[in-house]
C-alpha cells in the first residue's frame, strides 16, 4: 500500500484509537483540533499537528474525521472538495439528510466516504455476520443487542443532544448499524430513551434507550444502550435465534485474561482481548480502498441508512409513536 | 388439607402434584378429564405414574370436601373450574395468564371474592430470592431510581408438548400470551402494582411458520411513573437444548445496573454420553416456594400474593401487546 498523508481531525478519545492505527500502517498524519492536548497527543504516535483544518486537510490523501458529530458535515464537505478521501466517525451526521448529502458529494466528487462503523470488525460480530450470512442459523426470527457503558461525561458534548443526537443517535447507532446489516432493511422502528440528557452532565448521570425494529424480511430485532454509572465496566451483548439455533455473545464472559486480586481498583494489569485492534482492522480496510483496493464491508450509503434509522427511533422516542421507514436508494444493506 | 389438581393441560401440573404428592399434611387428589382419549402423558395415565389419586370426572372431584384447588387447564378454560372451586369454598392457584379475556379473569376474581376464598396467579418467579433482593434494592435505595428494565423469558415451544399452546382459542395466543405475563408480574412488583399504560409489540412465526400463534415477540411497556420495560418473549430456546429456557431481568437504576437470572446455571460441562453440552440450572425451587405461599394463605385465610388482580394487571399488558400486534402501533392498556 501507498503511503497515505492522512489528516486527522478531533483529538478526543476516538482520535486515540486512530492514531496508532494509522501508525500502524505507516501512514503519514497530521492532526488538527481546537484543543490545547493536540500536540502531545499527535507526538505520542509520531504524528505532526497542522495549525488550521485548511492545512490539515491541504494535500490530504484522507481525512479522518474523529471530532464531535455536529461537526461531521460541513468538515467532510469540505475534505471531499479539497479532492480528499474520508474516513469519517459514526455517526455520519445528526440527520439523514446531511448525512446524505455528504455520500451524494463523495460520489460526484470521486473520492471514497466510510462511516467509522467499527463494531462490524469486532471479532464477534464479524463472526455473527458471517454465522448469519451463511445460514448457520437457519432463517433468524429474533435478535437482541445491548451496548452499555459509563455515561461519557469525559466530553461535554456527549451530553448534548445538539451536538451528539443522545444516547439513541450516538451510542445505539452501532447496533443499529449491525441489525440492519444482519437482518436487512428496516420498515418500523418504536424507540424510547430515558435519564439525563442535556449538558454538562453530573457526574453519576444514567440514560438509557431501547429499539425495537421490524426488518423487510420479517425478523425482529431489539436495541438496548445504556449510559451507566461510573464504575461500569464496557460491554456488549447480544442475542440472535433462528430455525438453525442461537448465538450469544457477551464481551465480559469469556476473556482473555482476568485480573481478580488487585490492592486498588485500576491496578495496571492490561485484561481483555488481545487480538488486533477493530480500530486497526477498520482502518486497514478503510485505507486499501483509498488506495484502490477492494470496498469495505461498510459504505457511505450504510451509513446513511444507520443515521435514517436512529433518526427515526429519536422521533419515535419524542413522540412515542411507531415509525414506518419506506425504501430508499440506499437500497439493501451490503 | 385436600388440595386438588385440576386438568393436567398445563406443562407445569405434574410439577405441581409432584411437589404436593410429597408433601406432609396434604390429601392430593387430581383430575383431567377433558384430556384427549389415549394420550399417555394425560389424564389417569400421567396420575399413575406420579402416584396420585386421581378422580375420572369434575363432579367425582367436587363431591369431595375441597380446600385448596390448583388449576392447571388451558388458558380459556380456567374461568369454569375457577367458579366452580370457588362455589365449592376452596382457594384457588391458577396457572398463568389468569384467562385469555378481562371479562374472564374479572368473573374468576369477583366470584372468589363473592365465595371468600383467596384467588392466586401462578408467578412463581417473584418468589425467587434473588428477585427479592432485587427489590430491597430497589426499596432501600441502593439501586436508585428505576430507569429502564430489560427481561428475557425465552424457552422451548410448549405447543411441541401440548398442541393447545399452539391454539389461538384455548392459548390466546402464543409467545407473548405466555411469556411475557412473568415479567410483567416482576414489574408489577418492582412498581407496587402500577398498572403499564401503554405497550408496543412485534411478532413473527419465523420459528415455527406454520404456527398459527406467534413463537416470538418483543415487547416494551410504559408505566405511569416513567419507567419501561422490554421483554423478549420468544419460544426461541431450541427444542434440542438441554434446558428448557430461562428468565432475566436486567434494571437499570440511577446508581447501579441490577441483573437477574432466575433459573442460573449450577453446573456445565459436556455430557459425553448423551453426546451434548451440560447445562443444569441451580437456584430455589420457585414452584415449591410458590405452593408454600398459596398452601399458607388457604390454611390461615388470608389474601395470597400475587393475587388474582395482580393477574388481571399482568393480563391487560398481554392484550394491549395483541392490539399493538394487531395495528403495528402502541397501543394503550386497559
Amino acid at each position: 500500500m501507498a503511503e497515505l498523508d492522512i489528516a486527522l481531525i478531533g483529538a478526543g478519545g476516538i482520535a486515540r484509537t486512530h492514531l496508532p492505527a494509522w501508525a500502524a500502517l505507516g501512514a503519514r498524519v497530521r492532526v488538527y483540533a481546537p484543543d490545547p492536548h493536540t500536540a502531545t497527543l499527535a507526538h505520542e504516535f509520531g504524528a505532526t499537528t497542522a495549525d488550521s483544518l485548511h492545512d490539515a486537510i491541504s494535500g490530504a490523501d484522507a481525512v479522518d474525521i474523529c471530532t464531535p458529530t455536529d461537526t461531521h458535515h460541513d468538515i467532510a464537505l469540505t475534505a471531499i472538495a479539497a479532492g480528499a478521501h474520508v474516513l469519517c466517525e459514526k455517526p455520519l451526521a445528526l440527520g439523514a439528510a446531511d448525512a446524505e448529502e455528504m455520500a451524494d458529494a463523495a460520489d460526484a466528487a470521486g473520492v471514497r466516504l466510510y462511516p467509522g462503523h467499527v463494531v462490524r470488525y469486532f471479532p464477534a460480530y464479524a463472526r455473527l455476520r458471517a454465522a448469519v450470512a451463511g445460514g448457520e442459523l437457519g432463517r433468524v426470527a429474533v435478535a437482541r443487542f445491548t451496548r452499555t457503558g459509563r455515561y461519557p461525561t469525559w466530553s461535554r458534548w456527549f451530553a448534548d443532544p445538539g451536538r451528539s443526537g443522545g444516547i439513541l443517535i450516538d451510542q445505539m447507532i452501532h447496533d443499529l448499524d449491525i441489525a440492519r446489516w444482519l437482518f436487512g432493511e428496516v420498515i418500523r422502528v418504536h424507540a424510547y430513551q430515558r435519564g439525563h440528557f442535556t449538558a454538562p452532565a453530573p457526574a453519576g448521570a444514567v440514560a438509557t434507550g431501547g429499539a425495537v425494529l421490524t426488518h423487510e424480511g420479517g425478523v425482529i430485532s431489539q436495541v438496548v444502550g445504556v449510559w451507566a454509572p461510573p464504575a461500569t465496566r464496557f460491554r456488549t451483548t447480544f442475542h440472535v435465534a433462528g430455525t438453525g439455533g442461537t448465538v450469544r455473545y457477551d464481551s465480559l464472559a469469556a476473556p482473555g485474561l482476568r485480573v481478580t486480586g488487585t490492592v486498588a481498583e485500576e491496578d495496571g494489569i492490561p485484561a481483555g482481548d488481545f487480538g488486533e485492534s477493530p480500530y486497526l482492522t477498520q482502518i486497514r480496510e478503510f485505507a486499501e480502498a483509498f488506495a484502490g483496493g477492494p470496498a469495505p464491508r461498510v459504505s457511505a450509503r450504510d451509513g446513511v441508512a444507520a443515521v435514517r434509522i436512529a433518526e427515526a427511533a429519536a422521533h419515535s422516542a419524542r413522540t412515542g409513536r411507531a415509525v414506518e421507514l419506506t425504501a430508499t436508494k440506499e437500497g439493501t444493506p451490503t | 388439607m385436600r388440595v386438588a389438581v385440576l386438568s393436567f393441560a398445563h406443562v407445569h401440573a405434574a410439577t405441581y402434584v409432584e411437589l404436593l404428592r410429597d408433601r406432609d399434611g396434604i390429601d392430593l387428589i387430581t383430575a383431567d378429564p377433558d384430556a384427549p382419549p389415549g394420550d399417555a402423558t394425560r389424564g389417569r395415565a400421567l396420575a399413575e405414574r406420579l402416584g396420585a389419586p386421581y378422580a375420572d370426572t369434575w363432579d367425582e372431584v367436587f363431591s369431595l370436601p375441597l380446600d385448596a384447588v390448583v388449576v392447571c387447564g388451558e388458558n380459556a378454560r380456567h374461568r369454569p373450574l375457577v367458579e366452580r372451586a370457588a362455589a365449592a369454598g376452596a382457594h384457588v392457584l391458577c396457572e398463568k395468564p389468569l384467562a385469555t379475556t378481562e371479562d374472564d379473569a374479572r368473573a374468576m376474581i369477583d366470584a372468589c371474592a363473592r365465595a371468600g376464598v383467596g384467588l392466586m396467579t401462578a408467578y412463581p418467579v417473584r418468589f425467587s430470592p434473588a428477585f427479592d433482593a432485587l427489590h430491597r434494592s430497589l426499596t432501600d435505595g441502593s439501586l436508585g431510581d428505576l430507569v429502564s428494565v430489560h427481561g428475557t423469558n425465552n424457552g422451548t415451544n410448549p405447543a411441541r408438548i401440548r398442541g393447545w399452546f399452539a391454539d389461538p382459542e384455548l392459548a390466546g395466543g402464543g409467545a407473548v400470551m405466555d411469556h411475557t405475563v412473568h415479567l410483567a408480574d416482576l414489574m408489577d412488583v418492582l412498581l407496587h402494582g402500577e398498572q403499564a399504560t401503554e405497550v408496543y409489540a412485534q411478532a413473527n412465526t419465523v420459528l415455527e411458520p406454520d404456527s398459527p400463534v406467534e413463537t416470538a415477540g418483543l415487547v416494551t411497556v410504559r408505566y405511569p411513573s416513567g419507567a419501561v420495560a422490554t421483554i423478549d418473549c420468544s419460544w426461541s430456546q431450541p427444542p434440542a437444548h438441554p434446558t428448557w429456557g430461562g428468565l432475566t431481568l436486567t434494571c437499570v437504576g440511577e446508581r447501579a445496573i441490577v441483573e437477574f437470572d432466575a433459573f442460573p446455571r449450577l453446573l456445565g460441562g459436556f455430557d459425553a454420553i448423551n453426546g451434548r453440552a451440560r447445562w443444569e440450572p441451580g437456584g430455589t425451587d420457585l414452584d415449591a416456594a410458590m405452593l408454600d405461599e398459596f398452601l399458607d394463605a388457604a390454611r390461615t385465610r388470608r389474601r395470597p400474593r400475587p393475587d388474582g388482580e395482580a393477574g388481571l394487571r399482568s393480563l391487560r399488558i398481554v392484550l394491549a401487546a395483541y392490539a399493538s400486534l394487531r395495528t403495528g402501533r402502541p397501543a394503550a392498556v386497559g
